[in-house]
């Protein structure tokens, strides 16, 4: 659907070329060697050597890039590439996974490993990555030598994540080598679907911009023709009179024939120049582009997610009352109301409105949160999270509270990541990740950054007290947990769990406003009901918010499907206690057909402060969600229940999120905070949430 | 330097993956340029010079990957274009559904754009599901031609392109003597648009 990055994907990498270059005798690059042996994608690799080579450049230093290639289903592949100047050749890697950062580490260890004694080394090297299973989101893939040495991590990427400087490469190149003016033309003109060409001596900082600018319209994905390097046998694709975003080599750029291009917007990504012959930037709504231009200034948005976010808030106001645009009627599909959406804002921006649904990138982002709805599949990502912090004038006074509340969490959460962050980045890469429980571990970094452990014991303590954790004994309580199907949907269930919840869990200076919203007859009535169309996700946003973050002693876990043809919307599983003490993928499957995929994973209890990981001592989850790979579904059926019961610590871990960055709406259902650490109740580390994070 | 062309038409060929776009492209156009690229970079495009009433025409056809998963098709994707070729596979009806909902929302969006519809495939009648009565009460309501054309069997590809090229041509210059018309009215300040009728497209 809207996600050109393919979600089947089994392996790491699909294959690595060695690309000897252009030379006297053969004025064409060429592959010299391939690992596997019988990668026949002979179409695709024909095509390699020009990527790898796509113009004259300067090679006077190490160089990573990539480009993309599409396959007939429109999905891209990515290969990234390595220059050494004391090399003749070229090393790529060809994936369908975006992971730039790690891809780029993956061959200077190639690199070391071609310059080895041992030719061996590096084929049996290869060989274990290709034979390796991906990492769960969040989690590390390590590849150690036969001597033990650590030759090679790869960390998955976390699911919910935007990108962040300097994490991202992409985008802090990007951002360095373009102004926030510039970036918000390019934003523009992106949102106008333009013919694009951005232009660099350099191939990096090429497919850096190219890549940035895709992921900075988020949630929405550029649908068009995409190739961040243009090698110069396909110079005359740039003729095409389709929307597309290129990335030119300079030494081209300058032998091009504008006058055949037609109208084309070009940035000029080393002089930081923008030549455009449209007025796309003052058809913006003008509100909508003082605030992101004001965001992008701000001191401060440099490092984190602060530029990602700015341009996700941009289009949260653009495009975030799609949500008012969904109908819903029982029994039928759910439908998006164009002029509902146009009416969800204020008339000013109505002309930009209706520009926007000829678009074919919101296009697509409607069919697949449609698509998803109708599914019955629930959502949250960093975009329905910004859609609840927009502030609207609203009458409605339940929605009001509920906002207000929402951003009383998300501002002290805020605060506390921003602490947080700065402590642990300071301190992640010397803390060994086997160390036992969080708190020591935490406390170590309190300790060694001391001005900032003030703020950060302060406002753990504070987190702390706001989950209630019962983390002293949790096990205790397994014994009490009613033991029935998790998906019985059980009314008399819903009334006490509504109750306990909603008594049981937040803290005094939220409650007040909390409790009026959740008496459990208001619950009731939302989960009995038909829900009420523009109501519906507010509803169970709410819910949602709540219970998520709600320690309570009963852990009746609910779940929800949109599914049309499930009556009743609501559904209380009582959790099970079948699975604590094993491993998340040895957990029973929930009935497919009720519950969305990601609620399956709800049937494991997790305490976020006191959480399983696995031997990586990873909580996957705490963070944001990452444009790039949201949706993930690997194919292999172990590996899917692994991945939903990976997801739902993602789900469960996002009680920090929660406090950083809102609730999590959409049809989903969290269960209620956990309380119950499976066994071996395995310390959680903080730090490597933590250092994710912003 | 002799112009190499007097017209240079860029058309799109739009239809479901599988309905032979590739093939009609192939055997319609010059055979100097080999070599495809759909499956590597998403895009790909064919070039032919034709003469049309004396003139000599160089027409692009651009084709992308992956459409069928578009629901629809907006009016961005046509904004450059002269004229859209549409094609099904005569054998397969989900591919007619889809070219369907496709015009109908080009016949929304952008009214003035050169449409052509296509049902390629055409050459074995047992397989043959979408009737020709169909197919042609269809494009009579949207104002468009149709041609059932065969890829394989080079039926009617020639005639099909040429029909496009003409009906191109033929509107360029309408809208040409119409701005000239108008201009003629008015001070002229600045050379008439030469773009024609696309610009009107979105």
């Amino acid at each position: 659907m809207g996600s050109r990055i393919r979600n089947d994907v089994v392996r790491l990498f699909e294959c690595f070329c060695e690309v000897a270059g252009p030379s006297k005798e053969n004025t064409e690059p060429w592959i010299l060697q391939k690992f596997p042996e019988h990668y026949r994608k002979d179409e695709l690799l024909d095509t390699v050597p020009n990527f790898a080579y796509p113009c004259e450049f300067d090679r006077t230093m190490i160089q990573h890039y990539s480009f993309v290639l599409t396959n007939a289903e429109s999905k891209w592949i990515f290969g990234f590439c390595r220059h050494d100047p004391k090399s003749e050749t070229a090393l790529v890697v060809l994936s369908y996974l975006p992971w730039h950062e790690s891809f780029y580490k993956l061959l200077n260890c190639i690199s070391n490993l071609t310059n080895s004694n041992n030719s061996k080394d590096l084929w049996s090297f290869l060989e274990s990555v290709y034979n390796s299973k991906l990492p769960i989101k969040g989690l590390d893939l390590k590849i150690n030598s036969d001597s033990g040495e650590e030759l090679f991590v790869c960390q998955s990427p976390i699911q919910f994540q935007l990108p962040s400087i300097p994490e991202n490469r992409n985008l802090t190149e990007y951002y360095s080598a373009v102004d926030c003016q510039n970036m918000i033309i390019i934003f523009a003109s992106m949102l106008f679907e333009r013919r694009i060409i951005f232009t660099s001596k350099k191939l990096y900082r090429l497919s850096a911009c190219v890549q940035s600018a895709n992921a900075v319209l988020y949630p929405m994905n550029w649908q068009h023709i995409f190739i961040p390097v243009l090698p110069q046998s396909l110079i005359d694709y740039l003729l095409a009179p389709m929307p597309y975003l290129i990335g030119l080599p300079h030494s081209l750029f300058q032998n091009l024939q504008r006058n055949e291009l037609g109208e084309v917007v070009v940035l000029d990504a080393d002089n930081n120049t923008i030549e455009t012959p449209f007025d796309d930037l003052e058809n913006l709504p003008t509100d909508v582009v003082s605030t992101l231009r004001q965001q992008l200034r701000k001191k401060g948005t440099l490092l984190g997610d602060g530029v990602s976010r700015a341009f996700l808030r941009a289009l949260v106001k653009l495009i975030g009352g799609y949500r008012d645009a969904l109908k819903f009627h029982q029994g039928e599909r759910i439908t998006f109301n164009k002029e509902a959406f146009i009416e969800s804002r204020s008339s000013n921006m109505q002309p930009f409105l209706k520009k926007m649904l000829e678009l074919q990138i919101f296009q697509q982002f409607i069919e697949e949160r449609l698509e998803m709805l109708n599914a019955g599949l629930g959502f949250s990502d960093e975009f329905e999270m910004e859609v609840c912090n927009y502030h609207e004038k609203s009458s409605n006074k339940l929605k009001h509270q509920y906002k207000d509340w929402t951003f009383t969490v998300k501002r002290e959460g805020t605060a506390l990541f921003k602490t947080v962050k700065n402590a642990v980045i300071q301190k992640y890469d010397f803390e060994n990740k086997h160390s036992k429980i969080a708190n020591p571990t935490v406390r170590n970094a309190v300790k060694t950054v001391k001005e900032r452990g003030k703020d950060f014991r302060l406002a753990y303590k504070d987190i702390r007290s706001k989950f209630n954790v019962p983390n002293k004994n949790p096990r205790t309580k397994i014994g009490n947990q009613p033991n029935s199907a998790p998906n019985s949907p059980s009314m008399q269930k819903r009334q006490s769990w509504s109750h306990t919840t909603a008594s049981a869990s937040y803290r005094k200076e939220t409650a007040n406003g909390l409790q009026k919203l959740t008496t459990s007859q208001n619950l009731k009535d939302a989960s009995i009901s038909p829900l009420p169309q523009i109501n519906l996700n507010l509803m169970e946003d709410l819910q949602d918010v709540i219970f998520r973050t709600c320690d309570t002693n009963d852990t009746h876990h609910y779940t929800s499907s949109w599914d049309d043809s499930v009556k009743s919307n609501f559904i209380i599983n009582d959790d099970i206690n079948s699975s604590f003490g094993s491993m998340p993928n040895e957990c029973p499957m929930e009935t497919k057909d009720l519950i969305r995929l990601d609620s399956t994973s709800s049937i494991e209890d997790f305490d976020p402060l006191n959480s399983p990981t696995n031997s990586n001592g990873l909580i996957p989850g705490v963070g944001l969600s990452n444009p790039l790979y949201q949706y993930f579904v690997p194919l292999n059926k172990t590996q899917l229940e692994t991945k939903n019961n990976n997801d739902l610590l993602n789900e469960y871990g996002l009680n920090f999120d929660l406090l950083s960055c809102s609730d999590q709406p959409g049809p989903s259902m969290s269960p209620s905070q956990p309380t119950v650490p499976p066994l071996p109740p395995k310390p959680p580390n903080f730090k490597s949430n933590w250092t994710k994070f912003e | 330097m002799a112009k190499e062309y007097d017209h240079l038409f860029k058309l799109l060929i739009i239809g479901d993956s599988g309905v032979g776009k590739s093939s009609l492209l192939v055997r319609f156009a010059d055979n100097t340029f080999s070599g495809s690229y759909i499956t590597t970079i998403g895009v790909d495009f064919k070039i032919r010079t034709v003469i049309v009433d004396g003139e000599k025409v160089k027409l692009q056809i651009w084709d992308t990957a992956g459409q069928e998963r578009f629901r629809t098709i907006t009016s961005t994707y046509y904004r450059g274009t002269h004229g859209v070729i549409v094609v099904y596979d005569v054998s397969n009806g989900d591919s007619f559904a889809n070219v369907k909902r496709w015009l109908h929302e080009i016949d929304q969006n952008c009214e003035v754009v050169n449409r052509i519809l296509v049902g390629n495939k055409n050459d074995a009648p047992d397989r043959k599901v979408v009737l020709t009565e169909d197919a042609q009460r269809f494009a009579d309501q949207m104002g468009i031609q149709l041609y059932e054309t065969s890829a394989k069997d080079n039926i009617n590809v020639e005639q099909m392109f040429m029909s496009i090229t003409k009906q191109v041509l033929r509107n360029k210059k309408e809208t040409k003597e119409r701005q000239a018309h108008q201009n003629n009215d008015v001070v002229t300040l600045r050379k008439g648009h030469s773009k024609g009728a696309k610009r009107k497209c979105c």
